[in-house]
Parts: structure tokens; sequence; C-alpha cells
């Protein structure tokens, strides 16, 4: 559907205008194309609307009401971009979606603080990762019955019994559990979004 | 004597006025499924039945959020409907659960208003 800008008489009631629209773009930026253009012909609609209700000779003054009742975009379209993206990161399962979805939910309960730091923690395999390749002889994972278990980095190798079991596979392995564990989190952050939809 | 008084009735409005926020905001989505009833309305129209049915002055900006919380949990619909000025309107519309979900909250509601009018005759 093609997106009409809405004409004003005066050019302070058209600046103003544009002024409040850029701040809505800007505002819905990190959402699909769709949602974007969902949220921006809603809001041109309702200025739209609620102008042929005012008086038209005033244009600047019944436009500047009709915002100040609308209320800026930062503040009143938070909770519905917020809402946009959790679902969007919850159907694709993009990182950056996820990112995005959990710094704009941050504020909305203890529990996305919670996800945030999961998330946090798969930076820890990537570390292992890098310190393997660094130091190939002294990281992986080193077990000894009911004494030692070491995922990561130490001198235990040389002590007595101590066996490093991953070797050659300590990379692929924690490839394996940074995609295991993303998506485990990914779907209780799916689950946790059903749970509030059926609470609210 | 008489700024301990005003103090006092001064508590008793923010009291008053802080109770009646709770109570709009909590019957807002009820409010908002109620006038959808049998009709479609889109945001502005919406606004305006809100205010012209219950008097309250809500926060314009804070309908659309709502809105799309209802649609997700399949309560209402919406659709873009072509207008001749070149603005499309955005109709919403109760869903089939929409309307069963109603009639279990209107059902509530009378149950609650009932012993509500009995505790405060």
């Amino acid at each position: 559907m093609k997106i009409a800008q809405i004409k004003f008489n005066q050019p302070a009631a058209a600046r103003v205008y544009n002024d409040y629209m850029k701040r809505v773009k800007k505002v819905t930026s990190s959402l699909p194309k769709e949602s974007q253009d969902d949220i921006y012909m809603e809001m041109n609609s309702h200025i739209f609307e609620a102008i042929q209700h005012k008086d038209k000779l005033n244009e600047i003054d019944s436009l500047l009401d009709i915002l100040e009742k609308l209320g800026p975009p930062e503040e009143v379209l938070k909770p519905l971009v917020a809402d946009k993206k959790l679902e969007q990161a919850t159907k694709t399962f993009n990182p950056v979606h996820v990112f995005k979805a959990l710094a704009l939910n941050i504020t909305n309960g203890i529990s996305y603080i919670i996800f945030a730091i999961l998330y946090l923690f798969l930076f820890g395999f990537v570390i292992l990762i890098i310190a393997k390749i660094v130091y190939p002889s002294e990281v992986g994972l080193y077990y000894k019955p009911n004494t030692l278990f070491v995922l990561g980095m130490g001198t235990v190798t040389k002590e007595n019994g101590v066996h490093e079991y991953l070797g050659n596979w300590f990379i692929p392995a924690m490839v394996l559990a940074i995609a295991v564990f993303y998506i485990l989190l990914t779907a209780l952050l799916k689950l946790k979004k059903n749970l509030n939809k059926n609470k609210s | 004597m008489l700024c301990i008084l005003l103090y006092i009735y001064l508590m008793n409005e923010t009291f008053v006025t802080n109770w009646k926020s709770q109570v709009k905001k909590g019957t807002l989505t009820f409010i908002i499924l109620n006038i959808l009833k049998g009709h479609e309305y889109y945001g502005y129209e919406l606004i305006e039945q809100i205010k012209q049915h219950t008097d309250m002055d809500i926060a314009e900006g804070t309908l659309y959020p709502l809105m799309n919380r209802l649609k997700t949990e399949n309560l209402v619909d919406s659709k873009w409907v072509e207008q001749e000025t070149g603005i499309p309107r955005k109709y919403y519309c109760l869903t089939p659960v929409g309307i069963k979900t109603l009639a279990q909250m209107n059902a509530y509601w009378k149950n609650l208003e009932s012993s509500i009018h009995k505790i405060i005759k």
C-alpha cells in the first residue's frame, strides 16, 4: 500500500508534521519494513483523521494539539517496537534481532535481564575457541574420574591420570555447544513471550 | 489544625486519583473489546468512542501498542481500507476468539458488579 503524506497549507505545520513522522521512522527503524510501514501509516492516519475534526484555519495549533495528545513517538511506540522486535527475534532466531529485542525489553522485567546474562555466557565458548587457537596444548576438556572436570585452560595436563578428551574436536564441539545453547535459549525466550501473552 | 486538615484532604485526593487511574488502566482492554462488539472502528474513531462512552481521557498514543497486543492474542483483527482522501484507515474488529473471550469477561464483570453493589449499598 502506498504511503501518502498529509498536505498542509502552513509551512510551519508541514515542518512540525515532517519532523514528527521522521521521529516515528527513526524509532521503528530496527523493525522489518512491513512493520515500519504499518506503524507509520497508522500514526499518519491518526493525525489525518484528527485534523479533519479540528479547526482548519489554525492548522499549526491543531496539529500541535494532536501531536501532544498522541505523545512523543520515542515514548508511545517503545512498547510496540519492543513487542514486534521480540516477535521477529523469536521467529527468525537471528542473533542481531535477539540482541536488539533484549535491549528493548531489558526494562520490562528481571527475566529479560537473566536472558541477557545467559546469552552473554555464550561468549565464554567463543573465548575458549580463541584460547584454543592461541594455546592449543593448554586448552581442552580435562577429566579424571571423581576428582576433576575442567573445560578450559589450565596446567592440569601435567597431573597424573588427567586426560584431555576432545583434542582436535575441541573447536567443533564448542561451536556445536554455542549453537545448541543459543537455540535452547531462544526457544525459552519464545516460550516466555508466549507465557506473557497468555498472562496479559 | 487547618494545615493538618488540608494535608489529610490532599492525601485522600491523591489516593482517589491513583485509584481511578488504576481502574481506568485495568478496564481499558475490557472497554475496547466491548466497544468493538458488532462494530469496526479505525484508531482515531475508536479513541473518540472510548471518550464518548466512558468520559475517559486516555493517552491517545498508548492505544496502538495495546491494539497490537490484542491482535497478537488473536482477540482483534485489523485491515487497511483505502480512502478517497488517499490516507488509508486501519479498521479493527473482534475475532471469533475475541467474541468468546468478551462473553466470558462480561459474565465475570456482571458478577463482580452485583457483588460490589451489595457491598456498597
